[in-house]
């Protein structure tokens, strides 16, 4: 029941990712050809392109990459034997939510606060394009309270990279 | 240096050496920095959400990304494989001189070394693993050596991420890139020449010449790819971020409707594999942007330049040293730490010199590129031990005469700013 709720949940965001993606192409491919073609610029283009991309990047992050996907310094988790590595991935895990989850009220009444302003052209409000950096936040808390309890279980899961997807 | 900013040293390097991803060990350490700086914490989404959205020209990140991935899924590799046989195959070693020709050909249409390795690196890498006369080891090495072109020649996403943090064109910078690319090329191709020689290294049979107009047919369109982007963001048609837009509708069409080498499936999961790669990257760059904005606000890049004005160093002086403390580094640390943390810190340094930005930015990508395929942290020697399986020991033993022309070139390249500037200032760049 659980699995197939996270396999569900999995789908939905990687469609919402790569559809984000296609929709950043498909601006991009229009913007160049309404203006070599058609002699006709569009004025909203660049605009929508960079809220896409604002989205893409940090949906992305909060919700396709799995941990083992990202770029790590992992010469001292090489040399590290498994108890070690427990303990690393403890204390890794109790920074980074910790920290994250002190940031994420301040954060979040930041994005609130700029639902105030809107972008020039589309008049999309601000709230919406950085609403992404506090679902990031969100997942990073939750990795780590996940990745905490499997670090404290069990030493050998903690070392195994998280499937593709879970966040 | 204040408590708040040996909070942030202390929470990064201590994320870093607890293996949490890089992108996020910044993001906390910035949020570390915030609270006891006693600042708004809502400063950490302010600085990334803005940063994010004023860095127009970082678009072009994800769409050469998506270019790279879709000519490899789309057999673009193999054509060329195909094509550049035709032309080097018959010297000495040909598969490796193939392997560097090929790599310049994809350099001038994707902006990633991983990408190159990843790609036409292991079309070339499966045949001289076949072949008796290349040992595993050579065979991997001239992969990842001729996997550092990519960002060199034209278009460069760690170009692209340098005219970001410096403010220099994309284009003088692009331009730049190109004749130090070419000589790296000819430089490899020296090189596994001498080796082919004295190894007696097999050449390639001859292909009849009734063959040569239909594989050299295949490979030529791929080839109009590089004339379209440089011609197009040269000309000022297009900018930089359009022309990687150009790149991957090229390598759309190219693969999907002329070679019809693309699925519907397989395109989905090109798009996935995309937007996943493209967030990896940039999230280090939004981690950058925290750190960055606490650089500046302590004044840190101002002592740097403080510091090197004190020392009275020549210019030139300041660039080796520069060079060492990147190669030093890029043992060490990723490509974009480098460009995002490093450069910004210098780059106050450079202009107080008097030193080209385009200059230095070819030097400092051409570094990293030395730094790829150094260990401990050469990420090229990771993916292609990962892809083939052959030991990094062994690819260091064989490859150990790419490094060290490689770093002959950044040393000539260093004394002489013209190699890289000349190109540039000749197509009407006016660079500082």
């Amino acid at each position: 029941m659980m699995r197939s709720i996270v396999s569900r949940l999995t789908c939905v965001a990687q469609g919402l990712g790569g559809g984000l993606f296609v929709s950043l192409f498909g601006v991009f491919v229009l913007q160049v050809v309404s203006r070599f073609v058609f002699d006709r610029p569009l004025p909203w283009t660049d605009e929508l392109a960079v809220v896409l991309y604002v989205w893409i990047i940090l949906w992305a992050c909060a919700t396709m990459v799995p941990t083992h996907e990202h770029v790590v310094f992992d010469l001292v988790w090489q040399w590290a034997s498994p108890p070690l590595r427990r303990v690393m991935s403890a204390v890794a895990h109790v920074l980074v939510g910790g920290l994250c989850c002190w940031a994420l009220p301040a954060c979040w009444d930041y994005v609130w606060f700029m639902s105030r302003e809107a972008t020039p052209v589309l008049d999309i409000p601000f709230s919406l394009v950085f609403m992404p950096f506090v679902l990031l936040l969100i997942s990073l808390v939750v990795r780590s309270v996940q990745g905490l309890i499997r670090a404290c279980r069990d030493d050998v899961l903690a070392d195994v990279p998280l499937p593709e997807g879970e966040a | 240096m204040s408590p708040s900013l040996w909070g942030l040293a202390g929470v990064l390097l201590a994320g870093l050496l607890l293996r949490v991803p890089i992108g996020f060990a910044m993001i906390a350490s910035g949020i570390a920095y915030l609270g006891m700086s006693g600042q708004d914490l809502g400063l950490a989404a302010e600085q990334i959400g803005n940063g994010l959205y004023q860095s127009y020209v970082l678009l072009a990140v994800p769409l050469f990304v998506f270019a790279a991935q879709l000519m490899n899924a789309g057999t673009i590799s193999e054509r060329l494989f195909d094509f550049c046989r035709v032309l080097v195959g018959r010297l000495r070693g040909g598969l490796a001189q193939v392997d560097i020709l090929v790599s310049v050909i994809f350099s001038g249409m994707s902006g990633s070394a991983i990408a190159d390795a990843a790609g036409p690196g292991l079309v070339t890498l499966k045949q001289m693993m076949h072949q008796p006369g290349y040992t595993r080891g050579f065979a991997g090495a001239v992969v990842v050596a001729s996997a550092t072109l990519g960002p060199v020649i034209p278009p460069s996403i760690p170009m692209i991420i340098y005219a970001l943090v410096s403010g220099a064109s994309v284009g003088a910078l692009f331009m730049g890139g190109l004749v130090p690319g070419v000589l790296m090329a000819l430089s490899m191709m020296a090189v596994v020449q001498y080796i082919a020689v004295r190894r007696n290294m097999p050449r390639e049979a001859a292909i009849p010449w009734r063959e040569w107009p239909a594989i050299l047919w295949r490979g030529v369109l791929p080839l109009t790819l590089p004339v379209v982007l440089l011609g197009g963001i040269y000309s000022g048609a297009f900018t930089p971020t359009e022309a990687a837009a150009v790149a991957a509708l090229h390598a759309l069409l190219l693969a999907g409707v002329i070679y019809r080498a693309l699925s519907w499936r397989r395109l989905w999961e090109v798009v996935l594999e995309s937007t996943r790669a493209s967030a990896v990257i940039t999230i280090i760059l939004a981690g950058s942007l925290l750190l960055n904005y606490a650089f500046t606000a302590e004044g840190l890049p101002q002592a740097v330049a403080q510091w090197v004005e004190n020392m009275r160093l020549q210019p030139v002086w300041f660039l080796l040293m520069s060079n060492l403390l990147f190669l030093v580094l890029g043992c060490f640390l990723d490509v974009s730490v480098l460009l995002l943390v490093f450069v910004p810190m210098l780059l106050p340094s450079v202009r107080a010199l008097g030193i080209d930005q385009v200059h230095f930015g070819v030097l400092v990508v051409l570094n990293m590129m030395i730094g790829l395929i150094h260990p401990p942290f050469g990420m090229l020697l990771f993916v292609t031990k990962a892809l083939t399986g052959i030991p990094i020991g062994e690819m260091m033993r064989e490859g150990w005469m790419f490094l060290v022309m490689l770093m002959a070139l950044l040393l000539a390249m260093t004394l002489f700013p013209q190699i890289v500037l000349w190109l540039p200032h000749a197509m009407g760049y006016v660079t500082h």
